[in-house]
Parts: C-alpha cells; sequence; structure tokens
C-alpha cells in the first residue's frame, strides 16, 4: 500500500470519527455528548465524500448532522438537561460488557476479512444524484414509495398523538 | 488550474498551495466584511437621512470597520462565570467555520472558483445547516435566559425557513437537469432564472434573508425583546467572529442568488459581451446586497408567531406549488 492523499485524508476522517465516538461514550453532559456526535457524522461524510458517494456525503451532513441533533439539541433541552449521567454498575456488568464488544469484534473481523468486494467501480461518481434518481424511480421505485407512506403515517401519527394530550390537558384545567 | 490541481498527487507543495489559496480567499472575503458594514451602514445612513461614518478614514469613513474591528480585538474578553466553558469557546467557531467552507463551491466566473462538485447546490444548503448547531450552542452554554431564547428562536427560524429555500429552489434544478452550480449558470444563456422562475426567486428571496436572520426576520438577535439574543454573553474577538459568519453568510447567499437567479457571470444580453464575467458578477451580486441593505431600512421586524406561519402556511406550499407548476410546464406542455 503506497502512501498516497487519499489514504492520509482516510485516516484523519476515520480517527475523527473514532475521537468523536470516544468523546460521546465518555463525556458526561449530555449536549457535549451532542456535539461528539456532530463530529462524528462530519468525518463520517467526508468518507463518503473520498468514496465518491457526493450526494450521500451531502444528505448525510443535512439530515444527520443538521437536522436530527438539533432534534437531539431540543429534546434535551425540553428535559432535565443538567442531569450529568453517572458511572453506574459493578464488575460484573463490565466483564459482560467486554465480554460483548470482544463478541462484536470477532464477529466483524470475521465478517469483512473474507469480504469479497466486486472490482470497484470507476463510473460512479460521474452524474452521481441522477444515477441515484434513476435507480430510485425506476428500480427501486416501489420500496421508495412504501418508505414514503411509513414516513407520512409517523408524521400524522405524531400530529394526533400531540393533538390528543393537548386536549386532555385542555380538559383537566 | 484549480481541476489540475485536484488531480495531482498530493504532496507538502500542494497542500501549500491549497493552503495558500484558502488564505488568499479568506483575506478577500475579509476585506468585503470590512466594506459591507461600512457599505450598510452608509446606505442605512442616506436612506434615514443621516450621513453614516465619516469620520474616521476621510469624509467616506473608508477606515471605520478598521477600528471597529481594532477596538473588537483590544478589548478584553470576559466570560461569565457560570457559562459552559467549552461550548461558550467552541460555538463561535461552529457558527463561523461552516460559513466559509460553503464558499469552497461557489463559482464567481468561469475561471474563478475552488471546487466543481455535482451537488454545488445542495452541499451549500447542507453544510450552512450546521451554523444552527453554532448558534443554538452558543444560546445554551450563555447560560442566560435572553441567549437561551434567541438560540432556540435561531434554531427554530432557520430550521423552518431552510425547507421554503431548498423547495423554491428545485425549479431551477427541475428546469436545469443538475445541481451543479456552473452547469445552472450555463443553462441561464439566453434567459435568466428570474425571468422563468419568479415564483422561486421570490420564495428563494424571502427564505434567503430569513436564513441570514437579517431584517425584517432578525428575531434571533432582536435588541429590543432580547437584548442581543444568542450572542449576548458573548465579547470581544468572540463576538467578532458571529458578526464575521453573518456577513460571510451573506457574502455566500449573495453569490448564490446571483448564481441561480441572475445568471452569475453571464452579461445580460450577447452584444455586452466584451465586458469581462467578474464585473457583470460584481454588478449583479452589488445589487443584490444593495437590496438586503434596503429591507433592513425599511422593515418591521416580524412577530414570532408570525415568523412561523408564515414560513410553513405560506412559503412552503406557494414553493411546493412552483415545483408543481413547473414540473407541469416542462414535461406537459414542453415549454422549456
Amino acid at each position: 500500500m503506497t502512501f498516497s492523499g487519499e489514504l492520509l485524508a482516510f485516516i484523519i476522517l476515520a480517527i475523527t470519527a473514532v475521537i468523536g465516538g470516544v468523546l460521546l461514550l465518555n463525556l458526561n453532559k449530555v449536549v457535549h455528548m451532542v456535539v461528539a456526535l456532530i463530529l462524528t457524522f462530519v468525518s463520517i461524510a467526508g468518507i463518503f465524500v473520498m468514496l465518491s458517494a457526493e450526494f450521500v456525503a451531502v444528505v448525510q451532513i443535512l439530515i444527520y448532522a443538521g437536522s436530527i441533533t438539533i432534534i437531539m439539541l431540543f429534546g434535551i433541552m425540553l428535559t432535565r438537561h443538567r442531569e450529568t449521567t453517572e458511572a453506574k454498575g459493578g464488575g460484573l456488568r463490565k466483564i459482560l460488557l467486554l465480554l460483548g464488544v470482544l463478541g462484536f469484534a470477532f464477529a466483524v473481523y470475521i465478517g469483512i476479512y473474507n469480504l469479497d468486494l466486486n472490482p470497484q467501480e470507476s463510473t460512479l461518481h460521474v452524474n452521481n444524484v441522477e444515477q441515484i434518481g434513476m435507480a430510485l424511480y425506476t428500480k427501486y421505485i416501489i420500496p421508495f414509495e412504501l418508505t414514503s407512506v411509513v414516513l407520512l403515517v409517523a408524521l400524522i401519527g405524531a400530529i394526533v398523538l400531540a393533538k390528543k394530550d393537548d386536549e386532555k390537558e385542555a380538559n383537566k384545567e | 488550474m484549480v481541476q489540475d490541481l485536484l488531480h495531482s498527487p498530493a504532496g507538502l507543495q500542494n497542500f501549500l498551495i491549497f493552503f495558500g489559496l484558502a488564505v488568499v480567499l479568506l483575506l478577500v472575503i475579509l476585506g468585503f466584511v470590512t466594506y459591507a458594514i461600512l457599505a450598510e451602514r452608509k446606505v442605512l445612513g442616506f436612506m434615514q437621512l443621516r450621513y453614516g461614518p465619516n469620520q474616521v478614514g476621510g469624509p467616506w469613513g473608508l477606515l471605520q470597520t478598521v477600528a471597529d474591528v481594532l477596538k473588537l480585538l483590544l478589548k478584553e474578553d470576559t466570560m461569565p462565570k457560570l457559562v459552559d466553558k467549552p461550548l461558550f469557546i467552541i460555538a463561535p467557531v461552529i457558527a463561523f467555520a461552516p460559513s466559509f467552507v460553503v464558499i469552497a463551491t461557489l463559482p464567481f466566473t468561469d475561471k474563478l472558483q475552488f471546487a466543481d462538485i455535482g451537488v454545488g447546490l445542495l452541499y451549500y444548503i447542507a453544510i450552512s445547516g450546521l451554523t444552527t448547531i453554532g448558534i443554538l450552542l452558543a444560546g445554551w452554554s450563555s447560560n442566560n435566559k435572553y441567549a437561551l431564547l434567541g438560540g432556540m428562536r435561531g434554531a427554530a427560524q432557520m430550521i423552518s425557513y431552510e425547507i421554503p429555500l431548498v423547495m423554491s429552489v428545485l425549479g431551477v434544478v427541475l428546469l436545469t437537469g443538475s445541481m451543479n452550480l456552473n452547469e445552472i449558470v450555463a443553462a441561464q444563456e439566453n434567459v435568466w432564472y428570474i425571468l422563468l422562475q419568479p415564483i422561486g426567486f421570490l420564495v428563494f428571496f424571502i427564505a434567503s434573508v430569513a436564513e441570514l436572520n437579517r431584517v425584517p426576520f432578525d428575531l434571533p438577535e432582536a435588541e429590543n425583546e432580547l437584548i442581543a439574543g444568542y450572542f449576548i454573553e458573548y465579547s470581544g474577538f468572540r463576538f467578532a467572529f458571529f458578526m464575521l459568519a453573518e456577513y460571510v453568510y451573506m457574502f455566500a447567499m449573495a453569490t448564490l442568488t446571483t448564481v441561480l437567479f441572475l445568471g452569475g457571470w453571464l452579461p445580460p444580453f450577447d452584444f455586452l459581451g466584451f465586458i469581462p464575467g467578474a464585473v457583470w458578477f460584481a454588478l449583479k451580486f452589488c445589487a443584490v446586497t444593495f437590496i438586503l441593505y434596503w429591507f433592513r431600512s425599511t422593515f418591521p421586524r416580524i412577530r414570532a408567531d408570525q415568523l412561523m406561519e408564515f414560513g410553513w402556511k405560506i412559503l412552503l406550499p406557494v414553493a411546493l406549488a412552483n415545483i408543481f407548476l413547473t414540473a407541469i410546464l416542462k414535461e406537459i406542455l414542453k415549454l422549456f
């Protein structure tokens, strides 16, 4: 493996993503954790760019780093945000955790060690958005529409639930 | 030139070249911000029948902003005792950095552009959304109720108006068939999109003013109700960062408006083609920024509930109708 700019960029992005994840686990305040999460999301978007998936990268930033973290921040601020988490659990829990982590690492290792990737596609980055659009609206049209129906149901369901709560509270008062 | 550079092997020399280009761009933008602030104060002054800055640096007050910035830099950097320190420090950075990053894809002329990526338009919108986080964190970490209110308002407003902003641009994307900003400009060779997409332009312009947090949508920093909103606890250099982010976004948004709807660097008529593209770009850009100043001096600030209702109940349906109309005109009637 030669040491190219691509490798360097990948190493930097990967390390940043991992640092974000570690900080997410180790920080004490919830809002700080969300900031660490943003760091991870943005570096993953960078990795997507390196894989010639411009559209996915931009959507990653738009949806995850932009919207979802804002929703999380709002959620945290509306609840008890002064709380800091404290480590709990004894030795048994830690051992179980360690075993779980080791098992997961082993499973991932087995999964990717013999993974046979097709020879790398070299035309993916050409008209990336157009290709995704074509695929979504021809080959995958039914799953795509089903997903949107599911999202619509979730949206309407959320509105109905929120409305009901309102009425109940109004009746109480 | 940049295209060749992008494909060249990585090395210290190329890194230095990129670094140098970025520093030059930063300096150009700082220069723009300096004089944009002066121009704003002058234009506001003339519209309110007064002179504006006219003491420092000659009768036109040419060094006024420089003096102001110097004063900001020399100020004591105060930090209240009960702020959330790491967030308080990092929030201005999170707010400013995306504003500079978005400029990388904006084409100023056919040659003067840094990165030409396929999803340029979406890139702008995605990255600029990160600033919202900076504003929200600034408001939260200040540990001050006015700052928190300002930050919350800022986040709510910027998210609400991002949606009509994206929707209004979709008409342009439909007509061009690409999200690449260069191709969007090239498609305006004959007629600008402001003529083909008047509704889209109106929605886009209103939403962009709201995204910039400028009057009449400057609720996050409304002076007379929230004192100064999310940056009330900030002073000195950190405060300067928020102001800088605001004006760099104005630069970027005016550029984007020019590129999307006013034909970028293309001349309005073919016989005027002997004037270089940079001049045309600068003229259109100045016109857009002037309109932003004009808004500031003529519109009253709207109320928070009106802001939300206007965004969700008027702008969004209008933008959706515009997409529908454009699709019908393009595919069924085949007008374009």
